[in-house]
């Protein structure tokens, strides 16, 4: 929590992300529709503690970009608030959000601009404030989270599409903000490029940094974070950790969301083995199941 | 030129056969229309010409029912209007008849008349450009003119382009989008700081240009280099009368204009 | 009127798969202009009608090279060094024209935006692009329309904006105008990376059916192996530039050798080989549970 008199806005400056600093976050009853009538929210009432790492998962269309933009107050809401820490984000301007809850977006190509790679990840720390030594130190520790170290000199349009994407996480992760947000991380990512990504979603939500991420990838999804939430039509259907979510009983309500579960939990509810997302907890029921049969 | 028994095979969204009375003339016959109000609008002396041009283009725009939305064109004359009544109103060169004194730089009649009739002109031009864009699909007026012999490359060239202007301008929102996101201030005063442009800039013409080689590989993917005419699926009526109204109106046009410069014909 | 062509459209092309010899690479290097290293090496490879190949491998390994290369779009369009032989049905691709290649092999990549030729504003019309182009009688025109919106299962969509569509049903419409050309194979680069999991399903289900109903022989570059594992027949790995495994599909999936070249192998072999290497013996039971 921040310390008592100084703002939300005031702390974003502050560069810290121990787990004393992230702030939680609550959306109240937050309604938005387009300037053209499309509705793409409604009534969505969600909060979030501090460290938690949570997944979005919905078809396209069923409101999650919409939803992730609300946080860092790129959209604001047409009916109903966002609050960071209790207190209604609307009036602080992006660019001061922008310290406290970090937006990686699916397609790289909307952000680059410098000409080489360290430049374009120091732009956003630059942004916050941050100068000299400590800018290098963010630009070099960054780059090495995503394996691109090598390529601190490389014109960003010489690396492939996805270590153009790894690049665009790099930028968000140099800005160390407490909250960090991550839209479909994994898609055109190879295996190496995945296990980078899980790595860094891991030490994130080790650190006791907010994660939350958009992904059609169920397995990541169910592996990586401990609550999923799952959307249809601008509203929020699902919403637990990865047993419930994906568990049996849940599974008409994920295919009226045209999803899937993963493939451990259909086996262990074929196996009547319990909710089992992940394939670690569908090892471990069956050895549990073999020791109880002995 | 396809067949009317091939024109039934394409479903009616398709064919988009324009209806009504001046829509459904063919978009050459628009674009004649068009390019003969601003001959006569701009090169005919005195009040006659501009004036008839507005009364043709003000009745058709009736016919073809767009009145009202030609208002915002209307409107973003205003500014070079108003210049052009300032300008030619207190700075007329030897004019004499001062309407009020105001010292050096005097309104006079002559600066006044000359300025209404340059508004007119104006007017009557805009309106008249407002009028074949409101009437006439672009991709009405590609086709016609492919079916000419203007090539494909051209058409495409002028299609895709005007295609882009909305992609370009969603992706550029989304750039902003981006680099605010990063902390780039664009509320405020610095947002009037040259080196914010750069990250904006930047990423929609890079991103364009990267795409440039995908979208050639595309083109060609599906043919866009095969030799010969391209087919045109789509037809628009057109019929001798109108071809000949057109050349009758251009060569029309320039003649009331060769007439009016040599002063054989006076006309208010 | 457009049932009876497009079925007639039809049955030409798939009577066309008896009689064809394959997309057939033999010993292609492949060095892009410009650059010092070459992109593939010494390639062997072959595309049979009717057959749906995966071709797998880390990024930058080479998989999109092979895919313009088999397309012929390299070196044809974007220039480059060719070394070996590329023979569609029996005719070495570097010596046709682009548009005659596009009639053979159609190319399809991730991103389906950039590939509309946004000038349309039907997708009737953006799928008779390429007919068009060709300067195909209109009847003919009309008829490969109806059926590529068919065989892509996307007819409702015809009377469709283009620029409106999901990213799904973008990909279908890119792949419908491709098969408008009617090639008898096609080549797709990451066609579903960036969809959703329905769209994901869209298109895994249109390619089965073409192949199957079409006789076209498809080459397909995904990271969903479990895609793969549903739809193609046999599976090819590449890293750096050159192939180091390939055969049917199931058995190449589930080679343990493709964790270290850099691809992830699908859910059910993943849970198979966690299960043994925990020491619990396999049953049938099990093998049913992750089908």
């Amino acid at each position: 929590m921040t310390a008592p008199g100084s703002t939300v806005a005031g702390s974003a400056r502050a560069g810290s992300t121990a787990a004393g600093s992230t702030p939680s976050i609550e959306l109240d009853t937050v309604s938005f529709a387009y300037p053209d009538g499309t509705r793409a929210l409604s009534e969505v009432a969600l909060r979030i503690e501090p460290g938690e790492s949570v997944a979005i998962v919905g078809q396209n269309g069923s409101g999650k970009s919409t939803l992730v933009r609300h946080l860092n107050g790129l959209l604001r809401p047409t009916t109903g608030r966002v609050l960071l820490d209790g207190r209604d984000v609307r009036p602080i301007h992006v660019a001061r959000l922008a310290g406290l809850v970090g937006l990686a977006f699916q397609n790289p190509d909307r952000q680059l601009f410098a000409g080489r790679v360290s430049a374009e990840v120091a732009f956003g720390p630059r942004n916050l404030g941050v100068r000299g030594p400590a800018l290098e130190e963010r630009v070099r520790v960054a780059l090495e989270e995503v394996g691109l170290a090598a390529e601190a000199s490389t014109n960003p349009y010489d690396l492939g599409y996805s270590r153009r994407k790894l690049l665009a996480l790099a930028s968000v992760l140099a800005m160390r903000t407490p909250v960090l947000v991550l839209d479909e991380p994994t898609t055109g990512q190879d295996a190496r490029g995945v296990a980078l990504v899980r790595d860094v979603v891991a030490r994130a939500a080790g650190d006791g940094r907010t994660v939350i991420a958009i992904s059609h990838d169920m397995r990541f999804v169910a592996e990586s974070f401990r609550r999923v939430v799952v959307m249809r039509e601008g509203r929020v259907v699902l919403d637990g950790p990865p047993e419930a979510v994906f568990g049996e009983a849940a599974w008409p309500e994920l295919r009226a969301a045209y999803l899937e579960p993963p493939l451990p939990a259909i086996a262990g509810a074929r196996l009547g083995l319990g909710a089992t997302p992940t394939e670690a907890a569908l090892v471990a029921a069956l050895v549990a199941a073999l020791v109880a049969g002995n | 030129m396809i067949q009317a028994d091939e024109e039934a095979l394409l479903p009616a969204y398709v064919r988009r056969i324009p209806a009504g009375g001046y829509r459904s003339l063919n978009p050459l016959t628009k674009l004649t229309l068009a390019a003969v109000s601003a001959i006569v609008a701009f090169g005919v002396r005195g009040w006659t010409g501009p004036a008839v041009v507005l009364v043709v283009v003000v009745s058709s725009a009736l016919v073809a029912g767009v009145l009202r939305r030609m208002a915002p064109f209307a409107l973003a004359t205003l500014p070079l209007v108003a210049s052009i009544l300032l300008v030619n109103t207190f700075l007329y060169p030897n004019a004499h008849d001062v309407i009020a004194v105001f010292g050096p730089l005097s309104p006079t009649w002559t600066g006044a008349t000359a300025a209404l009739q340059a508004t007119l002109r104006v007017v009557a031009f805009g309106l008249s450009a407002a009028l074949f864009a409101l009437t006439t699909p672009i991709d009405d007026l590609l086709g016609e003119l492919e079916r000419r012999r203007v090539g494909r490359r051209g058409s495409f060239v002028v299609g895709s382009a005007l295609g882009a202007i909305p992609r370009t301008v969603e992706r550029a929102r989304e750039v902003v989008d981006a680099q605010r996101s990063r902390g780039m201030d664009t509320e405020g005063r610095l947002w009037r700081r040259f080196r914010g442009l750069v990250p904006l800039i930047g990423p929609v013409l890079f991103g364009a240009l990267a795409e440039v080689e995908e979208r050639t590989m595309a083109l060609e993917a599906r043919a866009f280099t095969a030799p010969g005419r391209r087919t045109i699926l789509r037809s628009l009526p057109d019929s001798g009368w109108q071809r000949a109204a057109r050349w009758l109106l251009l060569v029309g046009s320039i003649a009331a204009v060769v007439v009016s410069l040599a002063g054989a014909v006076k006309l208010p | 009127m457009s049932a009876e062509t497009a079925a007639s459209v039809g049955a030409a092309a798939s009577g066309k798969a008896a009689a064809r010899a394959g997309l057939v690479l033999t010993g292609v290097g492949y060095r892009y202009a410009g650059a010092s290293a070459a992109a593939l090496v010494s390639i062997d490879l072959r595309l049979e009608p009717g057959r749906v190949v995966g071709l797998v491998g880390a990024n930058e390994s080479g998989k999109s090279t092979l895919c313009l290369v088999v397309a012929g779009l390299a070196p044809g369009v974007i220039g480059g060094r060719l070394d070996g032989s590329v023979r569609v049905d029996g005719v070495e691709t570097a010596t046709m024209r682009p548009h005659e290649l596009a009639q053979r092999c159609g190319l399809l990549f991730q991103n389906a935006a950039t590939q509309l030729s946004n000038t349309t504003s039907t997708v009737f019309e953006e799928i008779a692009f390429g007919p068009c182009n060709l300067g195909l009688p209109a009847a003919e025109v009309v008829g490969r329309v109806w059926w590529a919106l068919r065989t892509a299962g996307i007819e409702p969509l015809a009377p469709r904006d283009p620029a409106r569509l999901s990213g799904g049903q973008a990909q279908l419409v890119a792949l419908a105008s491709v098969l408008a050309l009617r090639p008898g194979y096609l080549v797709l680069d990451e066609p579903t990376s960036e969809l959703d999991p329905a769209g994901t399903r869209l298109v895994a289900g249109a390619l089965t059916r073409i192949a199957r109903e079409t006789g076209a022989g498809i080459l397909v570059v995904e990271h969903k192996t479990d895609v793969l594992a549903q739809i193609a027949d046999e599976v090819v790995v590449l890293e750096r530039g050159a192939v180091v495994l390939s055969g049917p599909a199931a058995v190449t999936l589930a080679d343990p050798r493709l964790v270290a070249l850099g691809v992830e192998a699908p859910a059910a072999v993943r849970l198979e080989r966690a299960v043994r290497a925990s020491g619990i013996e396999w049953s049938a039971a099990l093998a049913e549970a992750i089908e």
